[in-house]
């Protein structure tokens, strides 16, 4: 079998060196898409993770505060607690670097001496070990140890000073010392920096606050019975976790995000098969002569069948080979934007490159060898089991296999449309994880990958009178040939519709989820201008900035109203929600908040706890108007009741909206993280009201003055920007989709040698043959083009309505994308058609002679 | 009508080196009907590929119909062939997805020309060679005889100035050969037709005018067609 495969198959290889590079080319851009893709998704969770357990470190439990803060004192509470080993204090806060618009510097407050217990931090200059009895550390409130990376990359060194955006303004810190990046400061990507845990309280205006306390036990095995007794001793309002299980609702988050990657890398994955299936099987029924020959020198049937098998494994393996280090590379280039996006929409994860581990590489290999194997198999098994004789002769059109509408990939392709609609009932098997609608688009994809055959087929008779029209005679006979050989090119027509059906779909739930948010932000908060302090969009990211600001802005002239909105992220009903807290009398006057259910609550109502509900909260958790839910606060646990469910798209996990008045005295929290500001009269006062803002306010604490239309801007780009490596998935479908078309029509000019011998004896000229094979192109693009844009609407129904809704708990109209539509299904016949014309050229350029040669 | 001087084809395959016609002389009066004949490989195809201006010779001339062909640029060839040449192949002459006038019609088509204005005409050749009412046929519903009929109904349609045909009765069983030989002689006869044809059939050659036997390259005989008793 060695021997046949040198013998045979690599004399073949050799020979025909376009055809194996396109084949090992299909392979490779499969499995790199797919390498590429798992890699980053892989990473940006492992860097999660590992942020999640460099910070926490050798903690056993961690007591938590999220935003609000726990009294210092609980400290000792908690020491006190029997079966506690040791405990830690810390705060962790971002501080918005002075001068850098955007730039944080993350800062961890803690006592080294009892942190060094559960972390280590390493100094480069500094004996950390000393630094507990430094008492200049200690004691001023300005000394700040940062990475050697950090300090390098924006030139600071020992003793050196920088500004820091603070609650009182911008303030001077001094570099301390330098410590490695290592431990928990790797974890945030470097950009960090350490303070002795009072300074930081004392320099932030944090009163006597921690944000967090480890907690190691002196009895490992029973952290359950631990963990009662802190909650006893602490009360009920203070979490108290394992760390891992905090990170738990982060990674539900997370599935939301991976949405856009899931669809791009099935879409990928499919296509890269489709192209090894084409690349494969069509080198495999280009050789029935050779096939017939070595079954006229006596091979047997399982010989010749064993030999494909053998050559679609060894094409496979130099795929993967060349495809799981490209997807590396892909991956490497992709992995900023995807950190990046996380990193503004969900949490701070710092990813420098990708990992890949065996289960992405076997992944890789899986697809590129067992990929090729499937591909190689049906047209195998189809050529050794014809008659010697038969595969000798060359003027039977070999791409063949007719298709018959009463066939099996009929039934089973109506059978699964059919199937396509039911299955997105299917629930989800864990939170944010749309398998009913991914399940459902993979049934229509297979549904019309095995139906295309049977429509290239009925598109003959339609195509003729248009393609004469357009190309001439050639057109005509291109129509002809389009539906000759069905099964080969229904590949590339079904390749390109995914890819071009992927764009639609991504393009259309982008511009759908950009039209109801813009709506929502139009009605819902007309302010005029928006100020926030460390990011444009209040969020994640966002720090709050001080409440008594409120009287500057509103002291201005020309200002009418001020919201003070707190945006704070809070763990409750076990998901990472959003509270929002904003002057009800403002909000609902100027605003129209866009009810879908209930009552907007009056200020009776408010201060009895009546809050209002994103609509995709209330979707995950089942809460309707009337329902109540309880929420752990600062100040205990608080009962609440549902009085309205809106639209709102502050969270993609789900807002819960609460009276200003009531979030302070139940959060004990007065800070905004956006303060909205109406003016007198839109077109008068905006600018002048925003110049004074940023004058008095702006400059001094680095925030932001966006308007209206500013902030319009941002959210539609944040949305677009989720979906920044979908869209080069798009392109890789795309591509893969056109080196199939090359490929399919190198084979039909290989099929059709005799053909174009005798059209050009009978007088067609070059440009004749030229059109003939351009013209299929086109009618493959546009077949394709048409396809995608039918399925496209399909899918972006279901990805916005099944998928979408399943992943965000947001429901939007799906807006059909016409300008898209438009634009790929005139580039993919355009892309097509160029794709055509290498092959084109090279049927144009056949001998004559010897195209007639019957030998 | 047909003038060929001193041609010389020679095919090289890699180092080997192949003369197909080496130094062949050759004048055909217009109406001529020319038998070539000889073993295999002594360059018949060669011949009509070179007449055919599907090929041009390595050396010599070759004018047709007072056009020097071994020299005219590839689209003046496609465009000559389209309407001064007809050809007739031993099997393979018809495109699978036409039917028998499309394809009988196809050299006009693909100059441009429309269906309505070639259909009469067509019908009327198509009826000629024996296919009343099979025009809307496709090629897999036509016998071997009706295939080469529609072949010879397009070699005609364009009155051309020379007919070429290489081997075109090999495909078929002896009555029906003879029967589409007879169609062509006296198709080409009516219309004072210049006719070359490639055979390996002694039977088949004495339809002609004029026999030329090829060997190796040369020409070996040259005699007129004795008329059949
Ligand atoms: N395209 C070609 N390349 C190389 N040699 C060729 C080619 N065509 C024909 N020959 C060679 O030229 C000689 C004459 O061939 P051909 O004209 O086909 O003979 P015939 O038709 O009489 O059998 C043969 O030896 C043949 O092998
Ligand atoms: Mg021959």
């Amino acid at each position: 079998m060695l021997s046949l495969l040198r013998l045979v198959s690599l004399r073949h290889f050799l020979g025909s060196p376009l055809r194996t590079l396109i084949t090992v080319a299909g392979v490779a851009i499969g499995v790199s898409t797919l390498v590429g893709i798992t890699s980053i998704n892989k990473s940006v969770m492992n860097a999660f993770r590992s942020t999640i357990d460099t910070v926490a470190g050798k903690a056993d439990l961690t007591v938590a505060a999220d935003t609000a803060g726990l009294p210092e004192a609980l400290l000792e509470t908690v020491r006190a607690v029997p079966g506690v080993a040791h405990a830690s204090g810390g705060l962790t806060l971002v501080a918005p670097i002075d001068g850098a618009a955007g730039q944080n510097l993350y800062l961890m407050g803690v006592d080294l001496l009892d942190d060094g217990f559960f972390r280590t931090y390493e100094g480069v200059d500094t004996d950390v070990g000393k630094l507990a009895d430094d008492l200049e550390f200690l004691n001023s409130t300005d000394r700040v140890l940062l990475t050697d990376r950090y300090a390098r990359e924006h030139g600071l060194t020992k003793g050196s000073t920088f500004s820091l955006i603070t609650p009182d303004g911008a303030k001077p810190f001094v570099v301390h010392g330098l410590l490695k990046e290592t431990g928990p400061l790797k974890a945030f990507g470097g950009a960090v920096g350490v303070m002795f845990f009072g300074s930081l309280q004392e320099a932030f205006g944090r009163g006597r606050t921690l944000s967090r306390i480890d907690v190691a036990a002196t009895d490992k095995k029973d952290l359950e019975a631990l963990k009662q007794r802190l909650r006893v001793a602490l009360g009920p309002t203070i979490e108290v976790d394992a760390p891992e299980r905090r990170g738990q609702s982060v990674e539900t988050m997370m599935r939301s995000f991976q949405l856009g990657l899931n669809l791009g890398s099935g879409v990928a994955l499919l296509v890269g098969i489709f192209l090894v299936y084409n690349t494969v099987s069509i080198g495999v029924v280009q050789r029935r002569r050779e096939i017939g020959t070595l079954r006229a020198l006596g091979a047997e049937r399982s010989t010749i069948r064993g030999l494909f098998a053998l050559e679609a494994v060894v094409l496979g393996l130099i795929g993967s080979a060349i495809g799981i280090p490209v997807g590396l590379l892909v991956g490497r280039g992709a992995i900023a934007g995807v950190a990046r996006s996380v990193s503004e929409i969900y949490v701070r994860v710092n990813v420098s490159d990708v990992q890949v581990g065996p289960t992405e590489v076997l992944l890789g290999v899986a697809l590129g060898v067992l990929g090729s194997l499937f591909a190689a198999m049906r047209p195998a098994w189809v050529a050794s089991s014809v008659m010697p004789v038969e595969a000798l002769r060359r003027d039977v059109a070999l791409g063949g296999g007719q298709v018959s509408v009463r066939s099996w990939p009929t039934y089973v392709g109506v059978g699964l449309l059919a199937l396509a609609w039911p299955v997105t009932w299917l629930p989800a098997p864990v939170e944010n994880l749309a398998f009913g609608g991914y399940f459902s688009i993979f049934l229509i994809l297979m549904g019309t990958t095995l139906l295309s055959p049977l429509l290239l087929r009925a598109l003959n008779r339609p195509f003729q009178k248009p393609a004469e029209w357009v190309f001439g005679f050639a057109g005509r006979l291109a129509a002809d040939n389009f539906a000759r050989s069905p099964l080969r090119t229904a590949v590339p027509v079904s390749a390109l519709s995914i890819g071009v059906a992927m764009a639609i779909t991504i393009g259309g739930f982008v511009g759908s989820f950009q039209a109801s948010s813009q709506r929502w932000i139009d009605q819902a908060i007309p302010a005029d201008l928006f100020v926030t302090s460390s990011a444009k969009l209040a969020g994640v990211q966002n720090q709050p900035m001080s409440g008594e600001f409120i009287e500057q802005i509103r002291s201005i002239e020309g200002v009418e109203l001020v919201d003070p909105v707190r945006i704070m992220p809070w763990d409750a009903l076990g998901l990472r929600i959003f509270v929002i807290s904003n002057d009800s009398a403002i909000y609902m006057s100027r605003g129209t908040p866009l009810l879908l259910a209930g009552k907007l609550p009056d200020e009776a109502r408010r201060s009895q706890g009546a809050v209002i509900l994103s609509e995709n909260l209330a979707r995950r958790r089942n809460l309707t108007p009337g329902s109540t839910f309880t929420m752990n606060t600062p100040t205990g646990v608080h009962t609440f009741t549902v009085d309205a469910v809106i639209i709102d798209y502050t969270s993609d996990q789900g807002s819960v909206i609460i009276d200003r008045k009531v979030f302070d005295q139940v959060f004990q929290d007065t800070r905004v993280d956006s303060f909205h500001v109406y003016v007198k009269d839109r077109a008068r006062d905006t600018e002048s009201v925003r110049a004074a803002i940023t004058a008095r306010l702006g400059r001094r604490f680095n925030l932001y003055v966006l308007s209206n239309a500013e902030l319009r801007d941002e959210a539609r780009k944040l949305i677009a920007n989720a979906f920044s490596v979908t869209t080069a998935m798009e392109l890789v479908a795309v591509i893969l989709a056109l080196l199939g078309v090359i490929n399919t029509l190198l084979a039909a000019v290989l099929d059709r040698t005799r053909e174009i011998g005798l059209l050009r004896a009978v007088g067609a000229d070059r440009a004749h043959i030229i059109k003939l094979f351009a013209a299929e192109a086109a009618l493959i693009g546009v077949t394709g083009g048409v396809m995608g844009v039918a399925i496209g609407g399909v899918v972006g129904v279901i990805v916005t309505t099944v998928v979408g809704v399943q992943a965000t708990g947001w429901d939007f109209p799906f807006l059909f994308p016409w300008q898209i539509a438009l634009q790929m299904f005139v580039g993919a016949s355009v892309c097509a058609i160029l794709a055509g014309l290498y092959p084109a050229r090279r049927a144009s350029r056949l001998d004559v002679v010897e195209a007639l040669a019957w030998e | 009508m047909i003038d060929v001087q001193n041609v010389v084809k020679v095919y090289r395959r890699g180092s080997n080196e192949v003369r197909a016609l080496d130094g062949v002389s050759l004048t055909v009066p217009r109406g001529q009907f020319l038998s070539i004949m000889g073993s295999s490989g002594s360059g018949k195809s060669t011949m009509l590929n070179l007449l055919g201006a599907l090929d041009v010779p390595t050396s010599g001339t070759i004018s047709i119909d007072g056009q020097q062909v071994s020299q005219m640029p590839d689209d003046a060839l496609s465009k000559f062939r389209r309407s001064r040449l007809g050809f007739i192949f031993q099997f393979f002459n018809l495109l699978p997805t036409l039917t028998a006038i499309e394809n009988a019609i196809l050299p006009e088509l693909l100059g441009g020309k429309s269906r309505e204005e070639m259909e009469p005409k067509a019908k009327a050749l198509l009826e000629s060679v024996g296919l009343k009412g099979r025009w809307n046929h496709r090629p897999d519903e036509l016998s071997g005889g009706e295939m080469q009929r529609v072949a010879v109904a397009r070699a005609l349609l364009s009155e051309p100035a020379l007919l070429l045909a290489d081997e075109p009765t090999g495909n078929l069983d002896s009555k029906t050969g003879a029967e589409v030989l007879r169609l062509i002689r006296e198709a080409t006869r009516e219309r004072n037709l210049t006719v070359v044809m490639v055979t390996h059939d002694p039977r088949a050659a004495e339809v002609g005018d004029r026999l030329v036997r090829l060997a190796d390259g040369h020409i070996v005989g040259d005699d007129p067609v004795r008329v059949a008793a």
